[in-house]
């Protein structure tokens, strides 16, 4: 039995998944995204070719959606520069979740002077305005790799999840179920592990893709500015250009 | 007496939480490639200072003089910062930071919070539609439109609306600065009617981005007010429909006035978009034009200022609540 549950556990969430049109749709829209920042930079030579004699050309068959300011093809900007955004952002979501969830549980879990610490740790990640924290940070980090970004992004983000976490845990701990566990003198890490987190589980995961969705808006919104990396491709830095107001 | 106690305490965290910061950003520009402060008193010395006078002027700078050793540097800058003072920045010459931010900091409170209070009002009249009529066409509608405008990043709904109404449909003045520079500055009518007609764009802009999330969050709170007994009891007493829809809006806004007050603390630094989109010389413009020049007191000066706000508005968004939800005094 136990080994014959896995397969009919994933076949049905595939149904579940493509029965209402809405999710499979979502499905759909994600797994194209994923397929263009893993495939889309193997598609396009490392320096995209420019077309002096097309620049900021209007949509056309050669260029689905025209040309930029140095008669680049926006398509393949768009496409090539899915990886940059989209690599931070799952770092940057997967940190915050991993901290968040941590400090979360640990904080509610074991309260007293532990909780009273972690708090404070958490309340003052909350309060740090984020943008102009992000801003100075870029004066001595230059954000060229997606691995530095996700992890500035990651490491400042974690504080509303942490809260929830922490609220969600307080009042799963005086659960009868939990109560029961702890009763029994099972270790701490198997009460956490076993009986806590996977009721925790899907508020979890609607975080991760909050987290990632909110990195994904705050780093095109510092390229946006021009706080950027100019060899970078990213779709921050191509609506930066396409309003031709900045060219560091 | 309790009111006073919890206050000093959240005082205490507040000043804790600015050292911190204060450190934090004291040390990263010490740690700065090419040390910043070094590079400034060599440049005065080539100039044709004697060194005395460039540790002066390098000291009134930053608030420290680069040859000094570093826990020295972090007691000379911490005692500059004891005294309210910022330093002074290298773009604008002898010119106080405090000054600057000063200067600034009207252009972004008005232009934050007109924004933030228009979203808040029309986010929240339209959740207590979107709640009423939450089983019609109308009441999806609304509550779509929220979570669609809620997407969509704040500077890309900022380019359609200044290209739509500057550019394709010339009806509202052009973007480059806050007010029409022809006219002289004061409290005339026309300074200030440009004023207003120069805000409309930006303030349309954040709170089209914005009143997503209002809608959303009052349509959840009224909805779960719907169900408590005292509306029940009201409308079975007969009491008249406004009557009973201000009981609901009063108990649905106590959620919501917890969110505004965050906000609020928030609007010092949350305007970056905007100010650099419309021009605005707002604080948010002054930290972004100081990070291009490497005016570093400038740049950590207006980062401090800005994170001291956030923190004392959210001191004062956690008192006030008490004061308006009594419930929460006696828990």
């Amino acid at each position: 039995m136990a080994a014959t549950l896995p397969r009919p556990r994933a076949r049905a969430r595939w149904r579940t998944l493509v029965r209402t049109p809405g999710r499979a749709f979502g499905f759909a829209i994600i797994a194209c995204f994923a397929l263009m920042a893993i495939a889309g930079p193997y598609l396009y030579p490392a320096n995209l070719p420019i077309d002096p004699d097309a620049i900021y050309a209007p949509p056309s068959l050669a260029h689905p959606l025209g040309t930029d300011f140095e008669g680049a093809d926006v398509l393949a900007l768009v496409v090539t520069g899915a990886r940059y955004v989209l690599l931070s952002a799952v770092i940057a979501g997967a940190l915050i979740v991993a901290l968040g969830t941590a400090t979360g549980v640990a904080a509610g879990y074991y309260r007293g002077p532990r909780d009273t610490a972690l708090m404070r740790v958490t309340d003052f990640i909350l309060t740090i305005p984020h943008f102009p924290l992000l801003i100075v940070l870029a004066t001595v980090w230059n954000f060229g790799s997606p691995y530095a970004m996700g992890l500035v992004l990651g490491v400042f983000g974690w504080g509303a999840v942490a809260r929830a976490v922490r609220a969600q845990t307080l009042s799963l701990r005086e659960r009868g179920f939990l109560e029961a566990a702890r009763g029994l003198g099972l270790p701490g890490r198997h009460v956490i592990l076993r009986e806590l987190l996977p009721n925790v589980a899907p508020f979890i995961a609607m975080s991760l893709l909050l987290s990632v969705t909110a990195a994904i808006y705050a780093q095109t919104g510092l390229f946006f500015l021009g706080v950027l990396p100019f060899n970078a491709n990213n779709w921050g830095s191509c609506s930066t250009r396409r309003c031709s107001r900045r060219t560091r | 007496m309790r009111l006073a106690r919890r206050l000093s305490a959240r005082l205490l965290t507040g000043l804790v939480m600015i050292w911190v910061v204060a450190s934090g950003t004291f040390f990263l520009v010490r740690l700065m490639p090419g040390d910043p402060v070094a590079t400034a008193y060599e440049a005065d010395i080539v100039h044709g200072m004697t060194p005395d006078q460039a540790r002066a002027a390098t000291a009134l700078m930053y608030g420290f003089v680069p040859h000094q050793p570093l826990p020295q540097q972090y007691l000379a800058y911490m005692w500059q910062l004891a005294h309210f003072n910022l330093g002074q920045s290298i773009t604008y010459e002898g010119v106080p930071v405090a000054h600057v931010i000063a200067a600034a900091a009207p252009w972004t409170i008005i232009l934050v919070l007109s924004g933030i209070l228009v979203s808040f009002a029309i986010g929240a009249s339209v959740g207590v539609l979107a709640a009423i009529r939450r089983s019609t066409k109308l009441g999806d509608l609304l509550s779509v439109s929220g979570s669609v405008m809620h997407g969509i990043p704040q500077f890309i709904i900022a380019i359609l609306l200044a290209y739509v109404f500057t550019t394709l449909w010339a009806v509202l003045p052009p973007l480059g600065a806050p007010y029409d520079i022809t006219l002289p500055p004061g409290w005339n009518l026309p300074f200030i009617g440009s004023l207003v007609t120069h805000a409309i764009l930006p303030v349309a802009a954040y709170a089209l981005a914005s009143y997503g999330g209002w809608l959303l969050t009052m349509k959840s709170s009224v909805v779960s007010v719907l169900g408590d007994d005292f509306i029940l009891a009201a409308e079975l007493r007969g009491l008249r429909p406004l009557t009973v829809a201000r009981y609901v809006a009063r108990n649905a806004m106590l959620p919501l006035f917890t969110i505004l007050a965050l906000t609020i603390g928030f609007m010092f630094g949350g305007a970056i978009f905007i100010e650099d989109i419309f021009n605005y010389p707002g604080l948010g413009d002054v930290l972004f034009a100081s990070m291009g020049k490497r005016d570093y007191p400038l740049m950590t000066g207006t980062f401090l200022i800005i994170t001291t706000a956030v923190i004392l508005a959210n001191i004062a968004a956690d008192l006030l609540y008490g004061v308006i939800d009594p419930r929460v005094r006696r828990s």
